[in-house]
């Protein structure tokens, strides 16, 4: 189709081709199935359960579970999580089952071991609340440390890149303005079929991020389109196969259907700055994503996807194949998706507390002073940190009381010497609860505040912080 | 060219045992990386083929042990063929194919002395051996 309205015009391909097939394969979080076990005898109504160690959540009547993809197990967080539950029922394998109730006078029974396999269950279906996100943005990371994200691992510097979507394959990039997918609209669920039952979570038309809600019957699912996922240090996750069958119906259609990697954009975002509003370093198309290479800034960065390009046209290809076998039925959509809707951040009645809140002055010191003069000025000044800095107030290192008290013992005076030269520092716009996870992570007691060009505006300590949480006048 | 992984015991590694093996047995050999601490350590190195074997003797007369084989292992059942692996091998030796599939180069993969693709991977399909 693509091609042909390429080489041929809209028009030419808007006659030959009748329906055009498209498919996505990424980690979709929103995702989870719902359950129904069937009473026990003495009957149940369940409070908590486990699958699997796995805790699941309960939020029906007695018997009815939604196992979330992102429930994470409590003997192997972050490796083996409700997705791989998931994963692992539609490939017919027994689960471990755990639960435990108050107990009422219907519902006496307060305790429950057993194992199931997907043909125990009553109702096993898959039901997501936000998949298929029309495109994604580009994750890379300035910080000088790897970070581990949801966008998978980025290395220190710039020195990788990652992105999910399918782009020109992605369903609802062919169909922008829902013209053709609605309520009731048939598609290719993770191997089986499946439906489209509303816009998703977060749908953005507008944005060109638009998302669905689909539900569709997990037992008849294959674990080749539907996969337990684990990204290190972050979570647990579902793979989700979705491919929809876009119906030509007129020439409009065909010429949204037509769009190419090259048309359509995302951005490039810093993760490695913790805040909603991450920064943006350049715009970049699809096309330029799947040759492997970006240039942000002066560099050329390696980029990958974390969505499977080969599965998401396996997916296009079988729903094809089903349709010409008659084995899947276009359906015609009973309402239409919302197009205006948008996605607001959330109302905060209480701000979140940064580093600029919390920074205060910095007593410093330059490289060529005597250690005796610094472990005075640590004194007079009662601090513990004292921070090396260059004649244009730049960060050069940083010196402890401990630091100090080890090189009498040890006979050192030369300043130069001990200087710890690799500093972990904080910029004024962080939030100060990543600021804390990176000194307990890295079991230190305080990071020096500075700007874009390394200089020392101040300094924030993990006293600083056991102080304002004391307070109660924290977050 | 054949690859080698030199394992150092915590009780060799602080002996300078690759410049011996180069200078007095006049083996050149190429480090292509290495991770060393006082517990031990690892360096995978590139010998010319012809002189290999001598390489690996003289290695193994001196404590050290020697392996030739495959560094890494994808389970093919388990890869999705995302590519979460792709942008973060240092030496390219991970790639996609024509048909978007990915593809290990256990040539000129670094192995257990770099291994920064191992816990990126979503399925856990990557292994490093050894």
């Amino acid at each position: 189709m693509k091609e042909l309205a390429e080489s041929s015009g809209v028009k030419v391909a808007f006659r030959e081709v009748d329906v055009v097939t498209t498919g996505t394969f990424g980690a979709m979080c929103s995702s989870g199935a719902i359950i129904n076990l069937g009473h026990s005898d003495p009957p149940m109504k369940i409070g908590s359960a486990w699958m699997n160690d796995v805790p699941v959540t309960h939020p029906g009547a007695a018997v009815d579970l939604y196992i979330g993809a992102t429930l994470m197990s409590e003997t192997e967080p972050f490796e083996y999580g409700g997705g791989h539950v998931i994963e692992d029922l539609i490939r017919g394998e027994e689960v471990e089952l755990r639960a435990t109730a108050h107990g009422t006078d219907c519902y006496p029974r307060t305790r429950l071991e057993t194992t199931l396999t997907k043909d125990d269950l009553n109702q096993f279906y898959l039901l997501n609340f936000r998949n298929c996100y029309q495109r994604y943005s580009c994750a890379t990371n300035s910080r000088d440390e790897a970070i581990y994200t949801y966008m998978g691992k980025l290395l220190p510097r710039f020195r990788n890149a990652t992105y999910s979507g399918a782009g020109e394959l992605n369903p609802l990039m062919n169909d922008p303005d829902y013209e053709t997918i609605g309520i009731g609209t048939r598609i290719f669920l993770g191997g089986g079929q499946g439906y489209v039952i509303g816009e998703g979570t977060q749908h953005n038309p507008g944005g060109r991020l638009g998302t669905i809600m689909v539900r569709g019957d997990a037992k008849r699912m294959s674990p080749e389109f539907i996969r337990g996922a684990s990204f290190t240090n972050y979570g647990t996750t579902l793979y989700v196969g979705i491919g929809m069958p876009i119906p030509i119906l007129n020439e409009g259609i065909a010429e949204k259907a037509a769009v190419r990697d090259r048309d359509i954009y995302t951005e490039v975002v810093d993760y490695g700055v913790p805040r909603r509003d991450r920064p943006t370093l350049r715009k970049v198309s699809y096309e330029e994503l799947k040759s492997g290479r970006i240039a942000i800034g002066d560099r050329d960065v390696k980029v990958s996807s974390l969505s499977s390009l080969r599965k998401a046209r396996e997916i296009a290809g079988t729903l094809k194949a089903w349709i010409e076998d008659a084995s899947f039925y276009l359906t015609s959509p009973v309402e239409t998706l919302p197009t205006e809707t948008s996605f607001r951040p959330m109302r905060q009645t209480r701000e979140a507390v940064f580093v600029e809140n919390l920074v205060h002055g910095a007593v410093t010191c330059r490289e060529d002073e005597a250690i005796g003069e610094v472990a005075q000025r640590l004194i007079s000044r009662s601090v513990n940190h004292v921070i090396v800095v260059d004649e244009r107030e730049r960060l050069r290192g940083i010196v402890t009381s401990w630091d100090i008290t080890k090189a009498v013992a040890e006979g050192r005076s030369r300043l130069g010497d001990i200087i710890v030269r690799r500093v972990h520092t904080a910029a004024l716009s962080e939030p100060l609860d990543s600021a804390s996870r990176r000194m307990a992570q890295h079991s230190i007691s305080a990071l020096p505040v500075v700007d874009g060009d390394g200089k020392v505006l101040g300094i924030v300590t993990s006293e600083d912080i056991s102080r304002l949480m004391g307070g109660a006048g924290y977050g | 060219m054949v690859r080698v992984l030199l394992r150092f015991s915590r009780e060799i590694v602080d002996e300078p045992i690759t410049s011996q093996v180069i200078l007095e047995e006049g083996i050149p050999i190429n480090i292509l990386s290495a991770h060393i601490n006082p517990q031990g350590g690892e360096i995978l190195a590139e010998v010319s083929s012809d002189r290999a074997e001598d390489a690996i003797r003289a290695f193994r007369g001196r404590g050290v042990t020697v392996d030739v084989r495959e560094l890494i292992e994808k389970d093919d059942e388990r890869c999705t063929d995302c590519g979460a692996c792709v942008s973060l091998c240092p030496v390219d030796a991970i790639a996609f194919r024509d048909d978007s599939s990915v593809d290990i180069d256990e040539e000129r993969c670094l192995g257990v002395t770099c291994g920064l693709c191992v816990d990126a991977c979503p399925t856990r399909a990557i292994r490093l051996i050894g």
